[in-house]
């Protein structure tokens, strides 16, 4: 397991929630967050996207696949206190600068010279070279998304179900929370239609399209004793990749 | 392992001089354009902000029909109402609401990063993302609220939405006291983003 992916319900976090309402804390947090969506809008993986975006008529030389997934595994396969250490926007800081460079879009070289140089200089200019075809691109990604539906759903359990959710290979990346490994819970929604996840997970199962499920999980088979008296249901949306028939032993099982 | 947990003294400098070098290069290199970032954020600030979950929610307040069709057909009903061009762009794609109602009250949590309906509430606040929340309103929710505010009745089911699937969810709030009569612009001011996730209410506002 992996201590990132087994967030929900760590026990022993008595800190009070810090519950700042800004979306950004540091005025560089607005920049690294606009690369990302820029990126995102940009993406090679939008040739295959229902918004029909042109991606090859578009003058950026960029030409890499950038979607939540590539950003999430760079968060998520760091050291699991290094990911607790950093704040938000500096994980995706690190993941982004971190992928550019293995991508060979920048050297290692070259950005520690600039940043060398934004030290000394903070507010030194940026290259003012325009491109509006670059930037019509990200605002019409904004604007029509990335749908991740493709055909019909082809779900193999029914609502109502007793599904358990299988305990797979931790991957660098995942959508499926850890606490809800080897536990059942109850069909309650077949979503419409099935759905691809842009970048493949591996062992895990994620990239082709599959039916997803709203599940219903209770907070006592969850938690046992820890569970909250009197809490109500928990629900996650997940995967059927995630999910075997409950009564039979988890399928996909790495530790037995 | 503690120098897991040591801070450079120069934390945030050294962001700020690493994320602009960035910037500068892979504008130098044709990859975006001088414009690019700021065009991003300026459309996180103009257009997809939390006023178009507040306009939702008070129509949803004003409208009984339509509060039904927002739980039962999300996208449908948003698109009904006169919204910026995007309601089902960039992380929208699939929205979907649950609404509380007496003796429900629902909390939309993300326990692996931070999925949030960006068309509807903008992009997420700090305390969303904070991992001693998303550790705790999976497990101890009520807890969680009560410390945050939130006081409900002790029978109040309390419903845990962790949704990081397709779907970005949001909480259609119930409709404060003493907010008869109010139009729905009125009413829109009454919502927070907090709210339609689930971890305030609505206030009755106080009397001027």
């Amino acid at each position: 397991m992996k201590l990132q992916h087994t967030l929900g319900g760590l026990e022993g976090l008595d800190d009070p929630i810090d519950f700042e309402k800004q979306v950004f804390v540091q005025e560089w947090e607005k920049r690294i967050f606009g690369i990302h969506t820029a990126m995102m809008g940009l993406s090679s993986s939008l040739r295959d996207s229902p918004g029909g975006y042109d991606i090859d008529g578009v003058p950026t030389t960029f030409d890499s696949r950038w979607t939540w997934g590539d950003l999430r595994a760079g968060a998520e396969a760091m050291n699991p206190f290094a990911y607790f250490q950093y704040r938000y926007y500096e994980k995706w800081l690190g993941g982004i600068t971190a992928h550019l460079v293995a991508s060979g879009y920048i050297s290692q070289e070259e950005l520690d010279d600039a940043t060398a140089r934004f030290r000394e200089e903070p507010t030194a200019p940026l290259p003012d070279i325009e491109n509006p075809a670059i930037d019509e691109q990200v605002i019409r990604y904004l604007r029509g998304g990335d749908s991740p539906r493709r055909g019909p759903a082809t779900p193999r359990f029914a609502v109502g179900d007793t599904v358990t959710v299988r305990n797979p290979p931790a991957a660098e990346h995942t959508r499926l929370p850890g606490y809800l490994r080897g536990h059942d819970g109850v069909v309650e929604r077949i979503f419409e239609g099935n759905y691809s996840y842009f970048f493949s997970t591996g062992a895990d199962g994620l990239g082709e399209p599959v039916p997803v499920y709203l599940v219903r999980f209770d907070p006592a088979t969850l938690w046992g004793a820890a569970a909250e008296a009197g809490s109500g249901p928990l629900y996650a949306e997940l995967y059927e990749s995630y999910l075997s028939p409950a009564a039979t032993a988890p399928e996909g099982d790495s530790t037995s | 392992m503690t120098s897991h947990f040591e801070y450079p003294s120069d934390r945030e400098a050294a962001s700020a001089a690493q994320v602009r070098a960035l910037e500068k290069l892979l504008i130098e290199k044709g990859i975006i354009a001088a414009g690019t970032v700021d065009k991003v954020l300026g459309y996180f600030e103009s257009e997809m902000t939390p006023l178009n979950g507040k306009k939702i929610v008070a129509r949803a307040w004003s409208d009984a029909e339509f509060a039904q069709r927002l739980v039962s057909d999300t996208p449908a009903a948003i698109a009904e109402l006169d919204l910026p061009i995007g309601m089902a762009g960039a992380e929208g794609e699939h929205l979907a609401a649950v609404a509380n109602e007496p003796g429900v009250h629902n909390v939309v949590i993300c326990t692996l990063c931070s999925c949030f309906p960006w068309p509807v509430l903008g992009l997420p606040p700090y305390w969303y993302k904070d991992p001693v929340f998303r550790a705790r309103a999976a497990r101890e929710p009520r807890a969680v609220l009560t410390e945050l505010g939130v006081d409900l009745a002790d029978d109040t089911e309390i419903r845990v939405w962790d949704v990081s699937g397709h779907s970005r969810w949001f909480v259609v709030p119930q409709r404060p006291a003493g907010t008869d009569g109010m139009s729905e612009a009125e009413l829109a001011e009454l919502v927070t983003t907090e709210s339609m996730m689930g971890v305030a209410l609505v206030e009755t506002p106080a009397r001027s």
